[in-house]
Formats: structure tokens, sequence, C-alpha cells
């Protein structure tokens, strides 16, 4: 068993210059990310792919008339106008279609909230553990039931990546995963492979709400810092201890001369105990695990930067930020993202405050804005999501355009993932993620013709061949049509 | 005509009086009647004293009229949401906040959202500038299931008297998310619903009911008597195909006034649907199965009953239902367009088909002379998100557009550089 836990912590971190200067052997800093689930994720069967003569949106700020782009052995190989066209690639006419980069959900309870699901119906609800406000210990990517139709529905609507996240009932809600929309046998085949693990957490209303009426803490917003600084400080110590064991028995190992006595007793002693909970939120302070907080109020969310700040971790992305128009300057600052809806508001206090023009303002000081989903219906139709919110702002004086607004179903919500330099935005070299549209993406009538995942067609709005349907639909009477 | 539908004809009558404003032209604009096929283009729409005086090409502008430059806009009746909670709810997760539903007390099928609404809801006015004239607030649920009670009539364009008709329709609830409090079981909601009536049909030109051989209190008897005489729709919430054909069944054996809403498997009875003449009120974007009465679900769902005959009219789901009961039926009525129903068809679920279904046809749902003048302004299609309202003109007045919305909005405006915190940025 110790060599199984000594082997998880294989992995390095960079060491100080300092440390090498004087010629010594790195010594081992721990790692608590290992992923006993790992992924099993193999593109789907591709050929090379040249599409021409589409109006394309590249996710980062450019529209290009006119614009071919090839994806070549699952990556974006070229972009620009009447590229040469190699033999044995398949050309795609996209004269009057548009291209994207796949859009990002950055916020989806697929496979725990599974369709078609039953509220009260504990054996088919997995989206939290509901034993305990910090449930940091599990993680959701052992819940997922890969069948949910969800995923197809989101990968029809142009999604190509998103994240599972757990609820916002615990404090601490566990990890969450990072998915491929290719619908694959189990939730490994989907998993994006090297993508970070996500902690989710939540603050205001939710939290309180559930324990506290449950006469558990916390009952209360200060209850529930109090409850995450207190976590923070024990995950503190536990990262402290193991790079302390670590040290130690590094120093032992690099020079067999300082072996003295009780040396070999030190060499021997025991790790620390491991502790699942602790692991994560380890992760979380030495950066391998990114944080996603689920948060509405300007007030909640400026008391979560200040925590982050207190412990020394970032926080990726504010989830439901409804209230983050007040502040978007301190996120901008912080570099943290705010996932939000274009119209959401008024169903409890911590959302009556919101605006459409939430995203557009976040935009405009140069924070991160990311349109999310949160339910399979709206998962499948991000670009209406993050048009209304484009046009919110256009109505407020601001000089929005559909190049702009794109990015924050694309290239931001890669940014929130950590992802930012392989998907969310054509270039060569990044991942041929890439979605054919019938019209105008920010149009209620377009629709996702193609969508490419890692340069194989995944879906094909012509080609029933490229058409998934899930198990749980398939064979229901009710979903026959008359012959 | 009994007494209650003559007293309720007359207080129409007082409600829909002409309302003194100005003389309002709006020129050159592209207008969608909804009494022709195709829009007018380069047309007038000139208003009255709150009502539609004329539409045409080259209509006489009156000198002294306002005059609002279409330059190729969009004019369209304001739109009709036929299933929101608006004046019933202001904030949903807290109870003293909402009154849309009872669950316990004593209050079965007469219970009649009509004393809660609340004229000063934000909700309500948020949905009129964005575009709604008349909506149907709904009862959630009441005691005595499978009825939710009596729904009432909104009108939202016009500020002072919101309330146009309570009691428009009695609301069941029929299905498997619904069938715990009537025991568990949907044949038990049929079951009841059924005896309902006949206890309310029994009752009719009887003083004498035997107390031990009735389900029924008086006062939801009393409410449920229209129903079985066929004077009051019954508004079936249900989704499931053999729901749905529960409620035609209903419909032809008792003779009652149905109307479905939820209707997420109706496509499948569609022809039925259009046979027995029952409408049906929808949120078209419902293309997942959410819960097993949904698995038929369908994106095409509106398009398919439209094209058997069937009256169609749209709802929107979710926190949409109260809060964005205006804004979200554009989202809806398009992503139905993008599925298989015209354009045209679209806009007439969210106007003049529920004038028809709630009868009030009379007054509103097309732009025509004689017509109250809820009107509005598009820069661009109406279903379009990118689109945006440039003026709402309700009772022939326009609206101010500000809302609390428009207010957070320009407090926390980009640029906005002042030394003071936002609390010190009031509008004027």
């Amino acid at each position: 068993m110790r060599l199984v836990w000594l082997a998880v912590l294989a992995a390095l971190a960079a060491q100080s210059a300092e440390t090498r200067d004087q010629g010594r052997t790195p010594s081992p800093v721990a790692s608590f990310a290992a992923d006993p689930l790992p992924s099993t994720y193999r593109p789907l069967p591709r050929e090379d792919v040249l599409i021409v003569d589409a109006t394309l949106l590249d996710g980062v700020g450019a529209k290009l008339a006119d614009a071919d782009i090839l994806l070549r052995d699952g990556k974006i190989a070229n972009i620009g106008t009447n590229l040469a066209r190699p033999d044995g690639v398949k050309v795609v006419e996209a004269a009057g279609r548009w291209v994207t980069p796949g859009l990002i959900d950055v916020h989806t309870h697929n496979g725990t909230f599974t369709l078609p699901l039953v509220f009260e119906d504990p054996p088919t609800w997995d989206v939290s553990e509901m034993s305990s406000p910090n449930v940091a210990e599990t993680s959701v990517d052992h819940a997922i039931n890969a069948r949910d139709p969800g995923f197809i529905l989101a990968l029809q609507g142009g999604v190509t990546t998103l994240q599972v996240l757990p609820g916002s009932a615990p404090v601490f809600g566990g990890r969450s995963v990072v998915l491929k929309t290719i619908p694959g046998r189990t939730v490994q085949d989907m998993k994006f492979p090297g993508a970070q693990q996500g902690l989710k957490m939540a603050c205001g209303e939710n939290p309180k709400g559930n324990w506290g009426s449950k006469g558990q803490a916390p009952t209360s917003r200060q209850g529930e810092v109090a409850m995450m600084r207190a976590a923070w400080l024990g995950a503190r110590e536990y990262m402290r201890t193991w790079n302390h064991y670590l040290a130690e028995n590094h120093e032992d190992a690099r020079d067999p001369r300082e072996r003295g006595p009780g040396g070999r007793e030190r060499r021997d002693r025991p790790p620390p105990a491991r502790d699942l909970q602790l692991d994560t939120l380890a992760a979380v302070l030495n950066g391998e695990v990114r944080v996603h907080l689920h948060c509405y109020s300007s007030d909640d969310i400026a008391v979560m930067l200040a925590i982050a700040d207190e412990f020394g971790f970032r926080i990726a992305a504010i989830h439901h930020a409804v209230e983050a128009y007040k502040i978007a300057d301190r996120l901008a600052a912080a570099n943290v993202c705010a996932a939000v809806w274009p119209e959401w508001w008024g169903f409890k206090m911590e959302a009556f405050d919101g605006i459409k023009e939430n995203a557009a303002f976040v935009d405009a000081a140069g924070a991160c804005a990311v349109m999310h989903s949160d339910s399979p219906f709206i998962g499948q139709h991000l670009a209406l999501e993050a048009a209304k919110a484009v046009a919110a702002g256009r109505r407020a004086g601001l000089d929005l355009g559909r190049e702009r607004g794109i990015a924050w179903i694309t290239s931001n919500p890669a940014r929130a993932l950590g992802l930012e330099d392989r998907i969310g935005r054509l270039a060569p070299g990044y991942n041929a993620d890439v979605v054919v549209w019938s019209g105008d993406p920010f149009s209620i009538y377009s629709k996702a013709d193609q969508v490419y995942v890692d340069g194989a067609l995944a879906f094909d709005r012509a080609d029933p061949k490229r058409q998934p349907e899930s198990d749980l639909l398939l064979g229901h009477p009710a979903r026959e049509t008359r012959k | 005509m009994s007494p209650r539908v003559a007293m309720a004809a007359a207080v129409l009558a007082m409600a829909s009086l002409p309302v003194l404003g100005e003389t309002i032209a709006i020129v050159d604009a592209t207008v969608h009647t909804m009494t022709q096929e195709q829009p007018l283009r380069n047309a007038t729409v000139l208003v009255r004293d709150g009502r539609i005086e004329g539409v045409g090409a080259n209509l006489p502008v009156p000198s002294g009229a306002r005059v609002i430059e279409g330059r190729g806009r969009i004019v369209t009746p304001a739109f009709m949401n036929s299933a929101t909670q608006l004046g019933l709810t202001e904030v949903s997760s807290i109870s003293a906040a909402s009154d849309a539903t009872v669950s316990s007390g004593q209050l079965g099928a007469a219970f009649d959202v009509r004393y809660a609404l609340n004229p000063r809801s934000l909700a309500i006015r948020q949905a009129r500038v964005d575009g709604l004239s008349r909506a149907i607030a709904y009862p959630g649920g009441s005691a005595g299931a499978p009825f939710a009670g009596l729904g009432a009539l909104l009108h939202v364009a016009r500020d002072e008297a919101v309330v146009e008709q309570p009691g428009i329709a009695m609301f069941a609830q029929v299905g498997g998310e619904t069938s715990t409090a009537a025991g568990g079981s949907r044949s038990a909601q049929w079951q009841l619903i059924r005896n309902a009536l006949e206890e309310a049909r029994l009752q009719r030109g009887s003083a004498r009911s035997s107390p031990r051989d009735s389900f029924l209190a008086r006062i939801d008897l009393a409410a449920l008597k229209p129903v079985a005489e066929g004077m009051l729709p019954l508004v079936v919430d249900a989704d499931r195909e053999s729901d749905i054909r529960q409620a035609i069944a209903l419909a032809r054996d008792r003779k009652v006034r149905i109307i479905v809403k939820g209707g997420v498997e109706a496509w499948r009875a569609a022809a039925d649907l259009a046979a027995a003449n029952i409408p049906v009120v929808l949120d078209p974007s419902i293309n997942l199965p959410l819960y097993f009465d949904h698995l038929g679900a369908r994106a095409d769902n509106a398009a398919l009953l439209h094209a058997a005959g069937v009256l169609i009219a749209f709802e929107v789901s979710s926190i949409h239902t109260t809060f964005n009961a205006g804004f979200a039926l554009r989202d809806v009525a398009g992503l139905a367009v993008a599925n298989g129903l015209a354009h045209r068809d679209a806009l007439a679920a969210i106007t003049v088909n529920p004038a028809r279904i709630w009868k009030i046809e009379d007054r509103y749902g097309v732009i025509a002379a004689g017509r109250e003048a809820d009107l509005l302004v598009w820069d661009g299609d109406p279903f379009e998100p990118m689109s945006s309202l440039v003026a709402v003109l309700a009772q022939g007045r326009e609206v101010d557009l500000t809302t609390r919305q428009i207010l957070l909005r320009d407090r926390y405006l980009p640029g906005e550089k002042e030394q003071l915190p936002p609390a010190y940025r009031r509008s004027e």
C-alpha cells in the first residue's frame, strides 16, 4: 500500500532556483491530485477535413469572411482564404455557414441529474453527496451515468467540452470532472485527458439553507466562511506535514553519509495518514485542482476573493455570479472568471439584482465573462445565451460584436478550465474542436450542422450515422412516430 | 346568459372603456397585423385614445399626432403568455412573498388567486417592458388536489387595473409529478376530477345533497359548478399522452370545455385534440424528457400540433414563468420556428391564438381598427435574441422602459468613475 501511495506522490513540482544553485537534488513536493479513474478517451475515427468559404469566429475576437480551416490529425493545421486543397483531404463546402470553436459549458450536472430524472428518487439522483457540508473527498466522476441524453443534446448544440460539477448544498461539494461530449460507454471514455479537476464550493443561501434547515452548521453566511477557513487551515497543515515528510525522507535518500543515529528510524518513519478530504483541499492550495465557486451576491464574492488571498489559492470561476457586474473590476484584478446566465433574476434574494447586461459589464471591465447552462435545456443553446447578453450590452451603449460574445462560450470558459492552450480557439495547433453552423450562431434559427471533436465528426445533422442516440431513449413507444 | 356571466360582461365593458391619450402614428413600419397572412410593408398604425384607429399603407397622419418613425421596423401586437404566476410571486424562495399555491387549509377547487394579485409586482413591471399585454396567472396547487383552483386573466399593459378577469378558468394537475397529493396515482387524479364534476352536476338545480355522499365542500362544489355546466374551461395540466387522451375523453363524456396545459406529448394525440377542439398551451422549447411523463418530448411538438389543426398558445418554464414571462416568450417562439412552425404561426401562438382560447379576441390579439393599442415596435425580428424592443405602447400610451433592472444597469454602467459609491448615483 505504501508503495502505491509513494507512486501517487511521484509527480514533482518545480523547485526553487536556490536549491538548484546549491547543486542539491530537488526535494519532492506532495501531489494530491492523482486520478484514480483515469481517462480512457480515444478520438473517434477521423479523416483530415478542409472546411471552405465559411464566416469564421475564432473565439478570441476575430471574424473572418470566406475563410477556410484545415483540420489535420485532430488539430487545427491552418486557417486562411483559398487554402490549397491537399489530396486525401475531405472538403466541406460552408458558403453561407459559420464556423466557431466547439462550445464549452463550465457548469452542467449531466450524468448525475440524469434524464429522465426523478427529483425525489434518491437511487437515480447523484448531484451531491448530502451527508455533510464538507464532502471534498467525493469525486463526481464516480457517479456519472454516461448514458444521460444530456451529453448528446449538448453535442448537438455545438458543445464539445463540458464540466460536470457537484451541487451547491455542500460548502465543499467535491471534485468536478471535465468531459468531452463524445458519448462514451463509461465516464472514463469521455474524460478530457490532462484536464485539471475542479473543486466545487458554494457560498450564500444554498448551503446555509440546506444545513441550517436540518439544525446543522452552517446556519449563516459567517458560519459558511468560518467552516471554509477552518478547512483551509487544516489543509495547509496537512500539506506541510506531507511536504515535510517527503523532504526528510528525500534528504536521507540523497546522502547516505548524513545518516546518523536515528537516520534509519527517520527514513522508516511511516508516512502521515492520508485523508481524502484534505487531499482535495491541499490540491487546491498547491494549484493542482481549480476552484469553481457557486456564489451569487457581490458581498459573498468579495468575501471569497479575500479568503482565497488569505490562503493563497486562486478561484478559477465564480458560477451563477448574478451580481458580478457590481464588482467586475475586482474580478478582473483577481483574474477570476464570472460564469453567468443572461436573464435569470428574482427567484431568490441573492438573485434579485440580476440584470441582462451582467456578462457585458464583466467583459467591459476586462474580466473573463462566461455563459454557463446549469440545465440540459440551456446547454443546447449556449450561443443563444451569449446573444442575449451581447444584445443587452449593446443596448447599454457598449461596442460589442459577435466576435467578442463568442469568447464567452469558447476561449473564456477554456480559461476557466485551464485549457486555454488547447481548446476554445481556432488557431493552428489547437485541438480541432470545431462547429459548422447552418448560419449566424447568434440567430435562434441556426443549428449546428457539424460538430468535430479532436478532428472527428461527432455529429452531423445531415447524416444519421453521425447522430448518436442514448440507450436511455432507445425503444420507448412514446418516442415512436407513426409509420 | 346566466347572471354571473352577465355581470362579468358588464365588468368587462366597463374595463374596456377608451383611455384618453395622445394620438400616435407609427409610420413606415412592417406591421404584423395577425389578420392577414403576410405583414403589411411601409404601413402606418394610427392610435388614438388608447385604441387602434386604423392600419394600412397610405393612411393620412392627423395633424398634432406624435409620429414614431418606423424606418422599416417591425410592429406586432403586444404578447400574451398563457400560463404565468405574475403578480402571485415576488421572490420564489420566500414563502411570505409567494401566494401562488396553498398546500394545506380548507380550499380545494375554490382556491382563487384573485385576492392575492399584486399590480405593483416587479415581475409585472418587467413583463410589461418586455412586451407582454396579457397573461394568465394560474394557481400552483390547492389543498384539494388534483384541482389547483381558479386562475385570472391579467392585463399586464394596464398599470392601474392589472386584474382584468378573475376566475377565468379552473386548473387541475394530472401526472406522475403531481399525483402524490392525490394519493400517488394519476388514476386517482382522474377519478377525483370525474367525481367532482359529477357532484357539481348533481348539485345543479337541487339544494339537497347528502353530505355523506360528497367528497367536496360546498365552496369547492360552487367553484366547479360552472365547469360542470361547460361555462368555465378546465385547464388540465398534463404531459403524458395517456393523460391527454383522458382529457379528451372527459371533454366528450362530460361536455366540459378543456384546455390542455403542458402537453409535452400532445403531438401524439394531435388529430384527436383537433377533432375535440381542445387547445394546447405549451412550452415549445421542451425537447428532452425531464420527467417520465415527457418521454415523448420533441422539438417540433408545436409544429406538429399546428399542422394537425390544434389551436396552440405558448407558455415558458422554470423561473421564467414568473420572472421572464415576457422576455422568455421570444426564445420559445423562435425555437418553435427553428423546428418547423411558420414564423406567422409562432407569432399567433403569443397573440391572436391565446385571444381566441381565452375569449378576448374582441379587444386583443390583432392590429385592427377598434382594438386596444397594446403594440410593440422592434428593431428586428422579435424572435431573434439580438433584436430589441424600441417602443412599447400600452393602451395607446408609450411605456417608460425604465425598470428596476435598468436603474441597476445605469448605476453600474462601465466607465462611471465617480468618487462616491454607486448608492449615490440616483436617477433623475
